[in-house]
């Protein structure tokens, strides 16, 4: 209908402004410029007009909320305005005045209410003439008297009610629930009369600051009923937790009656001073008899995971009963209890176990709880530290184990890594600690492990060793260069390195340059230019050979010379980059001498001013060799071939003739006929057979030589290397060190000019880099002395002076 | 004959022919390179005298540059001629 109306209204309005031919917007824009006075007059009229129906459509809407049948009616009346209505208030002729008795009828109408509600009974008044009953009072200035009444009236109920649980002497557990369904009686009851005082509660109460609201006031009796009778308030908390300790001991318990009382001394606000500190005391006395047992009965995995079990049973029990506020001290205690109290304990018994067997969840867990108590990643870091140094050095110490002792090294490296990355989060501080336990065990035992180190380097890079791809012995070099860093005396290692990649490079095993030059770059990378120049050297000399050879191949062909045709390859070598070899002068046929006299010539035509010599021990051939059943080819060291050489002329020689006739040195003689009579490819034959060579052995060309292959390499047989060669490249590193420590000394005492003895020791201990007894440093400075570098300071023995 | 090389793979040292083991210069091995060259070999050759002492090239050539009147051989004092033997 109204809706209706306001149509009506607006084409009125728009008529009005058609016939003046001008649109709204047009119309303000006439008015402004021309100002003509009618056309304002329009529009005041309009907006009179839309006030008016506005007017209608407010009452309209009125009526239309209240009843809804008539007010088709209503606005009929309404629309006539022109027919205006006075209507006049006068005051009332006497006052109203309330029935004398209002003030007790009312009371007892509430109190019976009241009463009613506290006993379960039906209400016989409706809510709603209550609650008026209530606006009443407090309407007529009553509200103090209907609060104290009111107060007397909650106060003997909960007074009865507290009183019951003193009488009875029930089992606990029906008392906890007999107080539960009391304590939720009280609440229920206190709503709904709150609901019915609510008027009460909203006018007087809201006004006095001092008087609490009718929820509080219930809740406050109620504190003061339980605070009041001790016996009562501690039967309750000792019931919570006997519950309690009920639920840890595994059973099933009523966690919502639970929760439900626990709430109740919350809200009556007793929570922690009559419930947490017990409840925290009985935890403790708890979990610390539980810890001491079970770290006797159980093994350390277990116990932990038995701890871990624990501390999620609390906080479980935060969240579904216990107050919030009472999980940090919880917690700390358990964790007390449990863990601080056992650190060392779990530490010493069951570490060294869980890191053995590489038990990565158990060690997960160790660390996340100890990750909880104060200091516990130290503690575990520390005994993480130790059992590496113990671990280590039985791997390291062991000299029967030297074979496979870079191999356990690698593994055992891995295995911490992995443990450090996966369990511990990857901290730092266990990382960095895992670094320092290695470099400590590895340098227990002196040059042995830089020395395996070096030679298990030589193995993977030999040629022959198929089992591993590229990427594979690339990774591999890099954890070997993990340990390299750890050692000390990485002088030593250079040593044996150096020895082993000569050989490769002469007798041209090496596996792959790339492999080569990748293991000299990351040695370049680690310890400088200064330590890989010399290797680099070797490799330089190699392509120089190379070169070289090329050249030479050219210029015979040139020269053409009558030669027979064996094809020569001359490595030309730096002497200060290579090993030290043994200088040995041996004999050789006639055709070979001509070619190293050819040879010659041509490199000190090319290269003048320099010496060459020969180096018969690193030489080695290939022998095209006639047996009884075919050609073989026989891959040989020189001195192999020289003997093999003797034996075109003869069938049968003795150990003396082939010594005078190679002057070979004699151990070493012994050993190659050894390697070609006694080795798996025999093609001399020894008389008598045995298998060490003796003075009056002789020997014969095996002509019934059988061999399935036609290229055959017969090796050499290897000096003993744990004796001579070991300790010749050991002498080396030393003499080089005194070296470095003489240098070390005369930087400091130059800088110094005066120090004393023990200033000096530390001093160069501080600047060498390699391990160093005291008593060598002793006799560096003595010879310094003697050779007038430094001096006694005359009046104290102990000082030196530098002498410039 | 039983037995022929078919190739040989021989290995030999060079050294410079120098009449003393360090250079009078640098006191560093001939065997080595002077101090401001890193390896040893062509880039770092030796010089002969006509007075016979050898040095490294580099050491040599900066005494030279380093006396003002005389071309003398450090070690003996006669007037420093290289040798082109």
């Amino acid at each position: 209908m109204n809706v209706e109306n306001w149509r009506l209204k607006i084409r009125r309005k728009h008529n009005e402004l058609n016939s003046e031919d001008l649109s709204p917007v047009s119309l303000t824009r006439y008015s402004e410029f021309s100002g003509v006075k009618r056309k304002r007059d329009t529009l005041e009229i309009d907006e009179n007009m839309s006030d008016n129906s506005s007017d209608f459509s407010k009452r309209a809407n009125f009526s239309a909320i209240t009843s809804n049948g008539i007010n088709r009616n209503l606005n009929i009346l309404n629309l006539k305005p022109t027919t205006t209505k006075k209507i006049v208030i006068k005051n009332l002729k006497s006052e109203p005045k309330l029935p004398d008795d209002f003030r007790e009828q009312t009371w007892g109408k509430l109190q019976e209410a009241v009463l009613a509600i506290q006993n379960s009974r039906a209400n016989e008044y409706s809510l709603e003439e209550l609650y008026k009953a209530v606006e009443n009072m407090c309407i007529h200035n009553m509200a103090h008297t209907l609060y104290n009444n009111l107060h007397v009236l909650i106060d003997n109920h909960v007074r009865r009610n507290i009183e019951q649980f003193l009488a009875e002497s029930m089992d606990r557990f029906l008392f906890l629930k007999k107080m539960n369904e009391t304590w939720q009686a009280h609440c229920r009851q206190m709503i709904m009369i709150r609901n019915i005082f609510l008027c009460l509660d909203r006018t007087y109460v809201l006004h006095n600051a001092q008087i609490a609201s009718i929820w509080d006031m219930g809740l406050e009796l109620f504190r003061q009923y339980i605070m009041a009778n001790t016996l009562v308030q501690t039967r309750i908390v000792e019931g919570l937790l006997m519950l309690i300790e009920k639920e840890r001991q595994g059973d099933t318990v009523d966690r919502t009656l639970l929760k439900s009382l626990l709430r109740m001394l919350t809200d009556l606000q007793i929570y922690e001073k009559a419930f947490e500190e017990k409840f925290l005391v009985a935890t403790e006395r708890l979990y610390a008899a539980e810890g001491q047992r079970l770290m006797q009965e159980l093994d350390v995995p277990d116990y932990l995971a038995h701890v871990d079990k624990r501390l999620i049973e609390e906080n479980e029990r935060v969240y579904h009963y216990l107050d919030a506020n009472t999980k940090p001290r919880l917690i700390h205690t358990v964790e007390k209890q449990l863990l601080t109290d056992h650190v060392t304990n779990i530490l010493q018994k069951g570490l060294d176990g869980l890191l053995e067997e590489n038990r990565l969840n158990d060690l997960s867990l160790l660390y996340s709880l100890f990750g909880r108590v104060k200091n516990g990643h130290t503690e575990l870091c520390t005994a993480f530290n130790l059992y590496i140094k113990k671990r280590g050095r039985t791997i390291v110490i062991d000299p029967e184990k030297d074979k496979t002792m870079v191999q356990e090294l690698l593994d055992f490296k891995d295995a911490m890594d992995n443990i450090v990355a996966t369990c511990f989060n990857k901290n730092e501080k266990f990382s960095n600690s895992l670094k320092e336990a290695f470099e400590n065990f590895i340098n227990q035992r002196t040059n042995k492990p830089a020395e395996l180190i070096a030679k298990f380097v030589d193995s993977k890079l030999r040629a022959g060793n198929k089992e591993a791809t590229e990427e594979e012995l690339e990774r591999l070099l890099d954890k070997i260069m993990v340990l390299f860093r750890f050692i000390h005396g990485k002088d030593v290692f250079e040593a044996f390195y150096k020895k082993d990649l000569a050989k490769r490079l002469l007798v041209g095993k090496s596996a792959s340059v790339d492999a080569e030059k990748s293991m000299l770059s990351k040695l370049k990378q680690e310890c400088g230019g200064g330590f890989t120049s010399k290797l680099e050297g070797m490799f330089k000399d190699m392509e120089l050979s190379k070169d070289i050879n090329v050249a030479f191949k050219q210029h015979l062909s040139n020269t053409s010379q009558e030669l027979s045709a064996i094809d020569m390859t001359v490595n030309i070598l730096t002497m200060g980059y290579w090993p030290n070899y043994p200088l040995m002068n041996v004999v050789l046929p006639e055709e070979m001498v001509k070619f190293q006299e050819i040879f010659s010539k041509f490199y000190l035509s090319k290269h003048s001013g320099r010496k060459l010599t020969w180096q018969p021990t690193l030489g080695h051939c290939v022998l095209r060799a006639k047996f009884k059943l075919g050609m073989k080819e026989l891959v040989v060291s020189l001195f192999q071939s020289l003997v093999l050489l003797l034996f075109n002329s003869h069938d049968e020689l003795s150990f003396d003739y082939i010594k005078g006739a190679t002057n070979i040195e004699d151990g070493e003689l012994r050993r190659t006929l050894q390697s070609l009579a006694c080795g798996r490819a025999r093609v001399l034959n020894k008389i008598p057979k045995g298998r060490d060579v003796e003075d009056n052995d002789k020997f014969r060309f095996n002509n019934d030589f059988v061999n399935k292959l036609f290229r055959i390499k017969i090796n050499q047989i290897q000096m003993k290397e744990t004796t001579e060669e070991q300790k010749a490249t050991e002498e080396r590193v030393f003499q080089d060190r005194q070296y470095q420590i003489d240098a070390a000394i005369v930087r400091i005492m130059k800088m110094r000019k005066t120090l004393s003895h023990n200033l000096l020791i530390s001093e160069l201990y501080l600047q060498l880099k390699f391990p160093v007894k005291p008593a060598d440093l002793k006799k560096r400075i003595e010879s310094l002395i003697d050779r007038d570098y430094m001096e006694r300071d005359k009046d104290n023995p102990n000082h030196y002076n530098y002498v410039a | 004959m039983k037995v022929t090389i078919k190739n040989w793979v021989g290995v030999a040292t060079w050294k410079w022919v120098a009449n003393d083991d360090n250079c009078g210069i640098c006191r560093m091995p001939f065997d080595g390179c002077c101090p401001d060259c890193k390896l040893p070999g062509d880039d770092c050759p030796l010089v002969w005298g006509q007075c016979s002492h050898c040095f490294h090239m580099h050491c040599i050539v900066k005494w030279l540059q380093s006396q003002q009147v005389n071309q003398q051989c450090p070690m003996c004092r006669q007037e420093w001629k290289f040798n082109n033997k």
